[in-house]
């Protein structure tokens, strides 16, 4: 570059050299030796082809001499633009590495069951329901008996419940559910949010429309799907001309909420406490039903257990069973959760390792 | 259920393949839980399908291949062959079993002593030659999971299998004067079962027994000196029916669970004891084990009455939300072997139009008119169901208080960097009895394992293994919370525990690190006062688990409804955290918090008009003076436009002497009246000033 410039070369051709030399130039370095090697006071090409123009004739210094000075102008301009747009891509003193990791204003992580446990309170609030918890210690009345299951029934073996090794004496159940006109002594872990069901219908009138949520307890080992504690939703309506029909709409709009599936699957089960009663199967949001290994190929993923409340159950409460009908349902938290999240041992919502709730964002 | 699809197809000809039955039976209500291939055929496919069907509690009549049959016969409306009996025949030329009912001539000696517990017995002697059955049988019995024994013993088992009528045969010869009672067992009578254990019976257990001794827990499993054995000439064979809840008591307190005793204790078909009778005699001569002598007795004092129920065709679809043609309705509850007969022939009926049901004995889940729409609902398939959403009749009462409630308190502890744990409410009851404070711990009968003893009287338990676990994988700085219930013999109650070790200061490349201290964990039980509008006060505590000198007691309206302050290291080390590690935790009773919190009552006050001042004052005061008093003490001293106390400064070193501390101080005033003057603000620092002078001998700076 510090080479002169050949004089020879009209302003057309320079002009056309020079632009490309602007286009090399990165540094204010370059741009100054550019800038004396083109329109510097000396051994510059604007010097040089001045002192060349010195022996042309007349006529020939007179169109040379004005491509020259355009061009002499042209550079400045050019040299100046580029010297602004140096300096606006110049780093200040006090700049920062951008790249560096901010100061944290520590945020906490929420763990995924409560979030889950949220939407879900969420989207029946949505839909109009009453959201209520209740007791985690129950009397054997509410959390079977009246449930259509008395002492001997078949179907308290799908329950393994866990027994208190001294039963409570009963007391205030909280501002929604008042103590009780049955007294009976607590002698269990609840098995299910069932029992709630029993709680509210004892002393709230129909129409009934509810969700309940909480921990439950049952008697299974910690395995890749158990825990001995989980949790549940239930939800129960009561009203006239309540149907099954209406049991698949309300679970369709849960399942479209919280999986973005709303095909819905009714397979006929048994539950004590419910007739009919149907297991609802979720059409596998993964696949679309092709088969995956979330669905285990059947293209359907079940969720729920679910039925039109047994006659059984409102006349334990005192329901007229000529005059209301009622759906029920239950569902695992846990067990939503895996399934939203790909989550597949259940027990990692129980060991509460940061790794695992900071996946989930707050 | 495991059934061989070939033993179906002797009673549904049906032709689908065993994945197709499977699906659609699993839209009926009795799902396939898995499918296995046995033997090689011909071709090369496999010879036969084991069919694994789970049978709901509610449905005995389906553990049994007939019972499967009805039901794939429904799904498919194929017609059921053979009453009960198979059409075609395993092991013979003739494609159909010729079963001859039953002819009873009273000649076996049986006496039901006990017809509470026994509604019926059926006992048919036969001659044998005991040897093993032919192979056909054999192969049936193992894919349906049971053993081969004997041909006499595998009989029994096939008829079950068959029919879902559990049986036995007894030696004959070793039944004293051959004689069959049912009766209560004597407490304390004995028997060695075919297992080869010795039980000890008691009163409430039913037992067929000789002229002498128990021979068998009725329904549930016989008894070795009556077994079938190679020297067996003459059998009783017996077929009965027990009462569901004394088997499933007996079988329970035993710890003795046989295919029989599930049959029972679900629910048996009282018809079925005679035809299954029957059939087991017409496999006695087909397989040649040996001959019915023509003795048979059936002792049967109540018979089945099919209870009529009535079924309103109006209420299939106001139960369902979907319309099910009556003919479905009838072609449905007949093919599962119902007596249907349209209501309206019944003019002197005053009830909607509708259907006289009675449902087969072998239905003895049948109680109500639910009952029968589930069946119609099932098979008529509820994919057929449209759907609707229910209307809102009235607007919803409010939730339970304590969701929004805990959210408050989640999204202040979330806020402050504490992640949320949820941790199992049972633990061991040595990590319980620290946080027990007298009282008795809520302790599980039937834990299962000592981890899982005890109730939490406290989140904290929790919450500190939730820190030791975090430490042992890598994580330095830990801050948690857990909201759940505590439990204790008053009452469970909700609250919110927390726990924070490591840095305060978040981990950055800036430096500027610092340890969390107790300042910390009081920041956040203030923060959480805070959320709830509650001006709390702290004293000391009183808490096991806490390191003397720094446990305090969050006070509110006089009473503790919260602790807080430094682990105690030997609890720290007891869950592998390690002791040199200062500790931080803190529970608050949620259910306190909130009782106290004025929600109600809150009301804005306005924005001051007139500018506040601000004086700083600093102090040298005895160090074991408590920030509280001497801000009492301020409090006291100075007139109303005191609006805020605040310690800036806290120092004690070179300048300071031993024993005392320098506190610094600053003041607010502020009217809502008017702009104080200099004078107002100077008078109000000298009254205050004397006061801490006269009180605490404090000196200005």
């Amino acid at each position: 570059m510090s080479a002169p410039i050949d004089s020879s070369i009209s302003p057309a051709d320079a002009r056309a050299l020079f632009r490309a030399e602007l286009a090399a130039v990165r540094t204010d370095a370059e741009l100054q030796a550019l800038r004396n090697r083109w329109i510097g006071r000396s051994n510059s090409w604007t010097a040089a082809f001045m002192e060349a123009l010195k022996t042309a004739t007349p006529q020939q210094r007179k169109s040379l001499g004005k491509g020259a000075n355009d061009l002499k102008k042209d550079v400045e301009a050019a040299i100046a633009e580029r010297a602004s747009a140096l300096a606006a891509t110049r780093r200040p003193k006090n700049a920062v590495d951008l790249t560096l990791p901010g100061r944290g204003l520590q945020l906490g992580h929420r763990h995924p069951l409560s979030l889950v446990r949220d939407e879900v309170i969420d989207i029946f609030t949505r839909l109009g329901y009453q959201v209520l918890e209740g007791p985690e210690i129950e009397d054997d009345y509410h959390n079977f008996e009246a449930l259509n299951m008395p002492a001997d029934h078949p179907a308290r073996d799908m329950h393994d419940t866990l027994y208190l090794r001294t039963p409570l004496q009963p007391r205030s159940y909280g501002a929604e559910v008042p103590a009780g006109t049955k007294a009976a002594p607590l002698t269990l872990l609840r098995t299910h949010t069932s029992a709630m069901q029993i709680r509210h219908m004892e002393h709230n009138a129909p129409p009934v429309r509810l969700v309940a949520i909480g921990p439950v307890y049952r008697k299974d080992d910690l395995d890749l799907t158990h825990t001995p504690m989980f949790h549940q939703v239930e939800g129960l309506v009561v009203g006239k001309g309540i149907t099954l029909a209406d049991l698949k709409g309300t679970v369709s709009a849960m399942a479209r909420a919280l999986f973005g599936s709303a095909e819905v699957r009714f397979r006929p089960s048994f539950f004590p406490y419910t007739e009919p009663s149907a297991e609802v199967d979720i059409r596998c949001f993964k696949c679309a039903g092709a088969g995956c290994s979330l669905c285990k190929k059947s293209g359907w993923i079940e969720i729920l257990g679910s039925g039109m409340v047994h006659p059984a159950v409102f006349e334990a409460v005192g329901y007229d069973s000529d005059a209301v009908t009622g759906f029920a349902f239950g569902m695992g938290v846990e067990r939503v959760a895996q399934l939203k999240w790909g989550v597949g041992d259940i027990r990692l919502f129980y060991e509460n390792d940061l790794r695992f709730l900071e996946q989930f964002g707050i | 259920m495991k059934v061989p699809l070939s033993w179906i197809r002797e009673f549904v000809d049906v032709k689908a393949s065993a994945e197709e039955i499977g699906a659609r039976l699993g839209l009926r209500g009795l799902p396939l839980e898995s499918l296995e291939a046995h033997g090689v055929g011909a071709d090369g496919t496999p010879a036969d399908v084991v069919m694994d069907f789970e049978v709901t509690a509610n449905r005995p009549d389906c553990m049994s291949v007939i019972g499967i049959a009805r039901e794939i016969a429904v799904a498919y409306d194929l017609p059921l062959h053979g009453d009960g009996i198979s059409r075609r025949q395993q092991g013979s030329e003739s494609p159909t079993a010729k079963v001859v009912p039953l002819q009873t001539n009273g000649k076996v000696d049986i006496s039901i002593e006990e017809p509470s517990l026994c509604g019926r017995y059926v006992g048919a002697i036969a001659n044998v030659t005991v040897s093993p059955s032919p192979q056909w049988m054999q192969d049936r019995l193992t894919m349906c999971g049971v053993r081969p024994i004997s041909n006499i013993v595998d009989i029994t088992n096939y008829v079950m299998l068959e029919l879902g009528q559990p049986m036995h045969a007894f030696d004959l010869t070793k039944m004293r004067q051959g004689k069959i009672v049912v009766r209560r067992a004597k407490p304390g009578e004995q028997m060695t079962t075919l297992d080869g254990k010795a039980r000890v019976l008691s009163s409430d257990m039913l037992v067929i027994a000789d002229a002498e001794c128990a021979e068998d827990i009725g329904g549930v499993m016989g008894g070795s000196p009556s077994e079938i054995s190679s020297a067996t000439t003459q059998v009783v064979f017996e077929a009965a029916y027990f009462f569901p809840s004394q088997i499933r008591s007996t079988s329970r307190t035993l710890g003795l669970k046989t295919e029989a005793s599930s049959r029972f204790e679900r629910g048996a078909d009282r018809t079925a004891p005679p035809r299954a009778m029957a059939r087991a005699l017409q496999l006695l001569a087909h397989i040649g084990a040996g001959t019915f002598t023509g003795d048979a007795t059936d002792v049967y004092a109540a018979p089945y009455q099919p209870k009529a129920m009535h079924l309103e065709s109006g209420r299939i679809s106001g139960l369902l939300g979907m319309d099910v043609p009556d003919n479905a309705v009838v072609r449905i509850l007949t093919s599962l072997g119902f007596e249907v007969r349209s209501a309206a022939a019944h003019e002197a009926s005053p009830r909607p139009a509708g259907w006289e049901v009675r449902p087969p004995a072998w239905r003895v889940d049948m109680h109500r008119q639910v009952d029968l729409i589930e069946e119609v609902g099932r098979h008529y398939g509820f994919e057929h169901l449209p759907t609707t959403f229910p209307g809102v009749e009235q607007a919803p009462p409010p939730s339970d208080a304590r969701i929004a409630r805990d959210r408050r308190a989640r999204t202040a502890l979330l806020a402050m960097g504490f992640s949320e744990a949820i941790t199992l409410a049972f633990i061991r009851e040595q990590a319980a009895e620290p946080f027990l404070a007298g009282s008795p711990a809520v302790v599980i009968a039937n834990p299962l394992s000592e981890l899982f003893a005890v109730m939490r009287p406290s989140l904290l338990p929790g919450v500190i293994d939730t820190l030791s676990h975090n430490r042992r994988h890598g994580r330095a700085d830990v801050r948690v919370f857990e909201i759940g219930t505590r439990f204790s013999v008053d009452g469970e109650t909700r609250g919110t525990g927390f726990g924070w070790t490591g840095l305060a200061t978040a981990d950055h490349w800036s430096g500027a690190r610092r340890p969390v201290d107790f300042s910390d964990i009081k920041g956040v039980i203030e923060q959480l006062a805070a959320v709830f509008s509650v001006m709390p006060s702290f004293g000391e505590a009183s808490a096991p688990y806490l390191a003397p000198g720094r446990a305090a007691a969050l006070i509110v309206n006089g009473q503790t409804i919260g602790t807080f302050g430094q682990l105690l290291p030997a609890i720290a080390e007891a869950r592998d955290l390690p002791a040199a590690d200062e500790i931080y935790v803190g529970e608050v009773d949620l259910d306190a918090l909130s009782a106290a919190s004025p929600a109600e009552t809150l009301r804005a006050v306005a924005l001051p008009r007139y500018p506040s001042v601000v004086r700083d004052v600093s102090l040298l005061v005895n160090d074991s003076l408590s920030a509280e008093t001497v801000r009492g003490t301020i409090r006291t001293a100075a007139p109303p436009t005191l609006v805020q106390v605040r310690e800036f400064d806290r120092y004690q070193g070179k300048g300071i002497p031993e024993g005392r501390v320098s506190l610094s101080y600053r003041l607010t005033f502020q009217s809502a009246e008017r702009t104080l003057t200099d004078d107002d603000v100077s008078a109000a620092m000298a009254a205050i000033v004397a006061a801490l002078k006269a009180e605490h001998g404090a000196e200005q700076r």
